[in-house]
């Protein structure tokens, strides 16, 4: 996978990334039939995630359409 | 990589070119969520003939409105009660802070998201790891957990790193002093006035503070972080290193960060901020090393978008290789130098309290201080200085005599009174420091009196 200026990631950090793009597929497709506890922890990793997505340059774009 | 002296590695070290390919494309990126999300903003930014589009260079930035405090307090008596900026729906806001309001005037409002928020404390990462706060620190914070931002982001950074945290709010300064001894924390957050302030308490309570375990002191909310004999005071009353940081509400964190190598200065976070230095009367650039008023682009807070925020701090930018660390952001060098709205005009001399308070330290018997502007005569100017000395074996008539000169000096020969004030007679402070006190009864060139 490579960052939006063509660096190639690690795979720790491909990693990282296929995690926040499943959180925020989870989040976008899924919010209504997870329960509170899992919903709000979701979102809570999502804000956590997205740091990460960002400081690799993946252009990781806004999420307060998912509650986050 | 858990031992990199960098939070992020690749991009504080990136090289200028990177930086500004980088810099750039969140822009344009920022811009066109401003234009879609913000109708205030976006109207601006088309009376502008401003569009994502035609961001192509950095240098474009300068084609876009500056915002002003004034311009985002009016918007909120207009759209109370925050004004017409918010990019998100307010019902996911999960943070609500407020200016601190120390001027008297309107607090500015925020809001933040469970992101932003998170973005918040990623950027107190970036100033604590690069000071050398590590997992295994502990870390007290004297501060009065409150509406006031201030060390919030902060307290979520040290435990985003690891740290154990000691929230000390709600405590006296006594209490404060025993708990870091007790505890033995490693690191204190404070401003700078407070650090003196439980020094004070320290050798009052017989603790000798720089034998303890504090190591490091993350000072923020004044000027005198970087105000060399401030800082130098204060480490060696703590036995400690003091890093300077500085941030604003507007922004929800810091901006700039002092590194373990303590270059002078402190770096500007350039991946997440475009910090511009401009003229204040003209609004032009200027170059590095010379003195303006910093203008503030944050890419982080997408609840609030600031596109060139007035900031009215006075800085000096220098290139980042001015430091050895090898971080490629630049750095203000002394950090924020004052007010461009704290420079008090005495008998035709400037004089910014920073730098009376840059003299008045290098003199340690001097326990606080406070510069007060009264009007003589019905009409003239007088600047005075009063001082708090504890030591009676301190020759005051010496010390005032000299300090007064000293302070003349640096002042086109300006004369400054300095007297000696009753012990504890002088206001202390937890937050932001005011230690100037303006009685003129008579204001400016054109003989204005005060209503009160």
């Amino acid at each position: 996978m490579n960052n939006i200026f063509g660096n190639e990631l690690t795979g720790g950090e491909t990693k990282l990334v296929d995690c926040y793009r499943s959180l925020a597929a989870v989040l976008a497709e899924h919010s209504d039939e997870l329960a509170p506890y899992q919903e709000r922890n979701a979102l809570k990793a999502l804000g956590a995630l997205w740091q990460v997505a960002n400081g690799l340059d993946m252009e990781p774009g806004q999420v307060y359409h998912l509650g986050a | 990589m858990a031992e990199s002296p960098y939070w992020n590695p690749r991009h504080e070290t990136m090289p200028r070119d990177e930086l500004d390919a980088l810099q750039l494309r969140k822009l344009k990126r920022l811009v066109e969520w401003t234009e879609t999300q913000v109708p205030h903003q976006s109207k601006k930014l088309h009376d502008a003939g401003v569009t994502a589009d035609a961001i192509n260079a950095l240098d474009d930035l300068r084609r876009i409105p500056f915002l002003t405090r004034e311009e985002w307090m009016q918007g909120q008596v207009d759209n109370p009660p925050y004004g017409p900026i918010l990019a998100a729906p307010q019902e996911i806001a999960i943070r609500y802070h407020m200016t601190s309001g120390t001027t008297g005037r309107m607090p500015i409002r925020v809001l933040d998201s469970m992101k932003d928020w998170e973005w918040i404390a990623e950027m107190w990462c970036y100033g604590f790891w690069g000071f050398g706060i590590r997992p295994q620190d502990t870390v007290f914070f004297a501060f009065s957990y409150g509406t006031f931002v201030g060390f919030w982001g902060a307290h979520y950074a040290c435990e985003k790193i690891g740290c154990l945290v000691l929230p000390g709010g709600n405590m006296t300064t006594e209490g404060r002093v025993k708990q870091i001894m007790e505890m033995g924390a490693t690191v204190v957050c404070s401003t700078p006035t407070y650090a003196l302030r439980m020094a004070q308490e320290a050798q009052a309570l017989g603790i000798d503070l720089a034998t303890g375990p504090v190591e490091r002191l993350i000072l923020s909310g004044e000027p005198a972080g970087s105000i060399p004999a401030t800082k130098q005071l204060i480490e060696e009353q703590w036995g400690a290193k003091a890093g300077d940081t500085a941030g604003m509400t507007e922004l929800g964190t810091i901006m700039i960060f002092e590194c373990a190598h303590q270059p002078g200065g402190t770096h500007i976070i350039e991946d997440h901020f475009i910090e511009e230095v401009i003229d204040p009367l003209t609004s032009e650039p200027v170059d590095y090393g010379e003195r303006g008023e910093r203008v503030v682009t944050s890419f982080g807070r997408g609840f609030i978008p600031v596109l060139r925020y007035r900031t009215r701090d006075l800085v000096v930018k220098v290139p980042g290789n001015t430091c050895d660390c090898g971080r490629t952001f630049d750095i203000y060098d002394g950090g924020i130098r004052g007010r461009v709205d704290d420079m008090k005009l005495i008998r035709g001399t400037n004089v910014y309290p920073r730098a009376v308070e840059a003299i008045v330290r290098e003199r340690r018997e001097i326990d606080e201080f406070q510069i007060r502007l009264y009007t003589a005569e019905g009409i003239r100017d007088e600047i005075e200085v009063l001082i708090e000395v504890p030591d009676k074996a301190v020759d005051t008539e010496s010390l005032t005599g000299e300090l007064g000169r000293v302070l003349a000096q640096a002042h086109e020969g300006l004369r400054f009174n300095v007297r000696i004030s009753d012990d504890d007679s002088l206001p202390r402070f937890e937050l932001k420091a005011k230690r100037l006190v303006d009685d003129r009864e008579v204001i400016g060139g054109k003989g204005e009196r005060r209503s009160s």
